[in-house]
């Protein structure tokens, strides 16, 4: 998949009041005009609500109804926070399964999506709940203009060097919610001999700006660009794969190619188990209960289509029981966090998405369901620990670093 | 005329409260943009039409009791009320026609029973077949209706618009698979219908057939709120087998000996003439390498026990085989049959022109008996020549399929549809009126030649609908429809203005 293809040039013309610019009218229909609704019956929001005003088809037909002047953008302030922006809609729908290649014109949903929200924004209407949005926002840029050992407190006594040809990429996220996700990364890669550092002080990577203000966003992507050529990267490790998203479609969209190669850690890791580098100690992995199923992040796979390689990971644990749901199955699946800010918008939605995942992987016999993603982590323990659901979420670092007798 | 709006007007006001307090307001939804999308249905409306088509209202139920207050509220209010499933029909049956209430039955999606023993299975109308077949999957069991549009009908539509299945030469079609159903009547009264009085029996003979009167419908008579289905056991083995042939004729050859052929694994035969293999030439990945020589191809799908479909390929092969036909390959079988389901819906299409113009899929259908096909084929591709001829920015003649249209037989008689592309976006009414006059030709084509306006989607669209009352239906079955929708719809609230029935009630004659 071609990451160009999903941010189309035109999106820079606002929408707002009854105006939508001629080229967004044409992407809108070019939805509309299917009218089947695929896309509908993959959306795990429609999956919990029902309402097909939630799916890519309600909202491009909703802009296509402003735009035949039926009502304004600023009538979709609370409609257009139903979605997780997973991107399931845009690889079910027609356009792009069958026309996107073929005639460049891919649906792209999570693009517009956050654009509406943005014109909301900018006209000074907002959309439902976007305050929740903004002050999540201003605490975690408060990292970035906070002490610089503060951002890299998650590496202390892992003596990692601050430069290096490959660098490992550790959000704020990871380094202040889920610093076991990058200290394991940082010692299994140690253990298989990667030469690799981290950046003293790496810009926000925020999702949520792309919701609110595209500016900062891109103000925090040069940052993080420039950051990494000081530190001499050639190859940047992604741990979150939000991350892998924002570097590897929005930071090519809005500062051209990048002068690093950006890879996901479970390819990392896949190469050096190729390779023979990562020595899974014992006849069963420590850590390993039962069967053990893998959750798709919705990033990874939906959006950047990296799916094999978690998979042979798990796959090649010590004494595993791999039951496996293909990545196509999964594109209805979401832990329900949603890319950036669906959980803060609704949080009873995003539980019950997030149970009907972890029933799921209970359906088929699952105790474990091990995730590739900080956010699907932490989504996925906090809903385990109220659904009562006997399936435990496990990082897959975690089992990993477990096989190679590596303490956290 | 300004003042029966007025009395729907007030009704509607009078009615708002009322839906408020039966269903609670987050199911009572007023806001634009709910009202617009569920306005349309798949296949093409003109957007200059749109805004004059929204209903006032859209509720979204979740039990039996909460349709049936809806439609008590709207029955004493004397408010439009029209029933939607999926909104993929093709045949405007969910695309109210006189504003008033749209009931979203999507949020009843329940399974509520599964008979292992007699397989059958009872749900909620607001599933979709591929959640319910996701369900029954582990069961070894499937519900085998499979329109093009699968994934995301609603059972509830489906029986709404009488629907086809691709697999009904093998498996039967919509009416053959409801075995039961309970229905909202259009006073509120809730009702069962089935094969008798039964709920799981397949053939009965006490009673009218009543079952048939709410299949097919189009949402003028009741609005189904269960329904028992009839499942079949997961076949094991699907094989689907495509034959390239140098002529139409070759295909109508080829389909017609399969029919006779006897075999009882097939579950559906179909043809694609020469205009829809020029499109799939254009468009589709699979077919543009295909030789010049290739101008039509005749298909057959099936199903069955392993040893059963591999007896029956050989069959099949020395039919296709003696008739000219060139077997396709395995890709671009088992690729064509897996796409069946998504083929028409992007809206990018490249044209004979060289043109990729923005145009959504118009499917007319018709049943016609094998005699006649090349006959009606030649005659609508003609319609649609005059069409494109006249509005080449407007219209695209996308080609024609055929497939097999008697329940459990493959003989006889075939759904045959003409894909038409509509460029929406540019569309105006004297255009328009060009269209839907192409329409009731093509309608009359299939009438003339002994054949029915509508094999799968429904003969009411504005074009055939004249045809379908005036001329098909002319030997007192309109007549018999017009006295049975004023028994049970005293008020006419149940998609009004659809078939025409508004002639039933005083001052709606036409």
């Amino acid at each position: 998949m071609s990451p160009q293809l999903s941010l189309k040039p035109f999106y820079t013309q606002r929408v707002e009041g009854t105006t939508i610019p001629d080229p967004i009218v044409k992407d809108c229909y070019a939805v509309f005009a299917c009218r089947h609704k695929f896309c509908r019956e993959v959306c795990p929001v429609y999956q919990d609500d029902r309402d097909e005003a939630h799916t890519s088809y309600g909202f491009h037909s909703s802009l296509l109804a402003v735009s035949k002047g039926m009502g304004t953008v600023g009538d979709l302030r609370e409609s257009i926070t139903n979605c997780l922006e997973c991107g399931a809609c845009e690889l079910r729908c027609p356009n792009t399964l069958f026309a996107g290649d073929f005639y460049g014109s891919s649906t792209t949903t999570v693009d517009l999506v956050r654009k509406v929200r943005r014109d909301l924004v900018a006209e000074e209407i907002g959309f439902e709940r976007y305050e929740e949005i903004v002050s999540y926002i201003d605490r975690f840029l408060g990292y970035f203009t906070g002490p610089e050992e503060e951002l890299t407190r998650w590496a202390e006594g892992l003596e990692i060097p601050r430069s290096g040809e490959s660098i490992l990429f550790v959000d704020y996220f990871n380094a202040f919610e889920t610093t076991d996700v990058p200290r394991k990364a940082a010692r299994i890669l140690q253990a298989a001999g990667a030469d690799f550092g981290i950046l003293a002080r790496p810009g926000a990577t925020l999702g949520e700006l792309l919701d609110i203000s595209l500016e900062t966003f891109v103000e925090h992507a040069r940052h993080n660009v420039a950051q990494l050529e000081a530190a001499g990267a050639k190859r940047v490790i992604m741990i979150n794969p939000h991350d892998y998203t924002y570097f590897t479609r929005d930071y090519t969209a809005h500062l051209g190619e990048l002068p690093f190669e950006v890879v996901y850690i479970t390819d990392v890791l896949a190469e050096l188990l190729e390779e023979g580098k990562l020595p899974f100690t014992g006849e069963t992995a420590r850590g390993l209960l039962g069967k053990v199923s893998y959750h798709d992040p919705c990033t990874l796979n939906k959006i950047c289509g990296i799916n094999a390689s978690p998979r042979k990971l798990v796959a090649s644990l010590p004494g595993v029981d791999f039951v496996d749901v293909s990545p196509v199955a999964q594109w209805s699946y979401c832990c329900g966090k949603g890319n950036a800010s669906f959980k803060k918008l609704h949080p009873d939605k995003s539980y019950k998405i997030g149970a009907k995942r972890l029933q799921a992987a209970a359906d088929i016999g699952a105790q474990q369901l091990v995730v590739a993603c900080p956010h699907c982590q932490d989504q996925l323990t906090d809903v385990s620990s109220r659904a009562g659901v006997p399936v435990s979420p496990v990082h897959i670092l975690t089992l990993v670093a477990q096989a190679m007798g590596l303490d956290a | 005329m300004a003042e029966a709006i007025t009395d729907v007007q007030r009704g509607f006001e009078a009615a708002l409260p009322e839906l408020v307090a039966a269903l609670g307001p987050e199911h009572v939804l007023t806001d634009f943009f709910h009202r617009a999308i569920r306005t349309t249905n798949a296949s093409p409306m003109g957007l200059h039409l749109w805004e004059k088509l929204l209903p006032d209202v859209v509720v979204r139920p979740g039990s039996t009791a909460e349709v049936a207050e809806v439609v008590r509220i709207a029955n004493r209010h004397k408010v439009p009320i029209v029933a939607r499933g999926g909104g993929a029909g093709l045949a405007d049956g969910a695309t109210p026609l006189k504003r008033g209430i749209v009931v979203d039955i999507k949020r009843m999606h329940a399974v509520l029973e599964i008979d292992e023993e007699n397989q059958t299975v009872t749900v909620q109308p607001g599933i979709n077949m591929q959640e319910l077949n996701k369900i029954l999957r582990p069961l070894n069991l499937w519900y085998p209706d499979d329109p093009a549009s699968y994934p995301v009908n609603a059972v509830g539509g489906r029986i709404g618009s009488g629907g086809w299945s691709l697999l009904g030469a093998g498996y039967g079609h919509v009416p053959d698979l409801v075995l039961s159903m309970e229905v909202v009547l259009p006073t509120g009264d809730v009702i069962r219908v089935g094969n008798g009085g039964a709920r799981k029996i397949h053939k009965s003979s006490t009673g009218y057939r009543l079952k048939d009167l709410f299949l097919g419908h189009q949402g003028t008579l009741g609005i189904c709120t269960e329904a028992t289905l009839d499942l079949a056991p997961r076949p094991e083995a699907e094989l689907p087998i495509f034959f390239a042939t140098e002529s139409y004729a070759d295909s109508h050859r080829i389909i017609g000996a399969l029919g006779r052929s006897g075999l009882r694994t097939i579950a559906g035969i179909f043809m694609f003439d020469q205009h829809k293999v020029e499109f799939l030439r254009r468009d589709d990945e699979a077919w543009i390498p295909l030789p010049s020589w290739v101008k039509s191809a005749a298909a057959t799908i099936l199903y069955g026990t392993r040893a059963e479909v591999e007896a029956a390929r050989d069959v099949v092969f020395e039919i296709g085989g003696s008739l000219g036909g060139k077997y396709m390959g395995t890709e671009i079988c088992e690729g064509d049959w897996a796409s069946r389901h998504d083929r028409y819906h992007l809206a990018y299409h490249g044209r004979a022109n060289g043109q990729i113009k923005l145009m959504s899929w118009s499917c007319e259908d018709a049943a016609i008996n094998y005699s006649a096909l090349p006959k009606v084929t030649r005659e609508w591709h003609r319609i649609a020549a005059d069409l494109v001829a006249k509005h080449p920015e407007h219209f695209d003649d996308w080609g024609m399929f055929t497939y097999t249209n008697g329940p459990f037989r493959a003989w006889g008689d075939y759904l045959t549809e003409i894909d038409i592309g509509v460029n929406e976006l540019e569309m105006t009414e004297e255009i328009w009126r060009d269209w839907v006059q192409a329409k009731v030709d093509i309608a009359r084509i299939s009438v003339r030649a002994g054949g029915s306006v509508s094999a799968a989607h429904g003969g009411q669209r504005e074009g055939e609908v004249d045809v379908s009352c005036y001329e098909e239906l002319a030997e007192g079955q309109f007549d018999l429809m017009k006295s049975i929708k004023r028994m049970l719809d005293p008020n006419n609230i149940m998609n009004p203005g659809k078939y025409n029935l508004d002639e039933a009630y005083p001052g709606g004659e036409s």
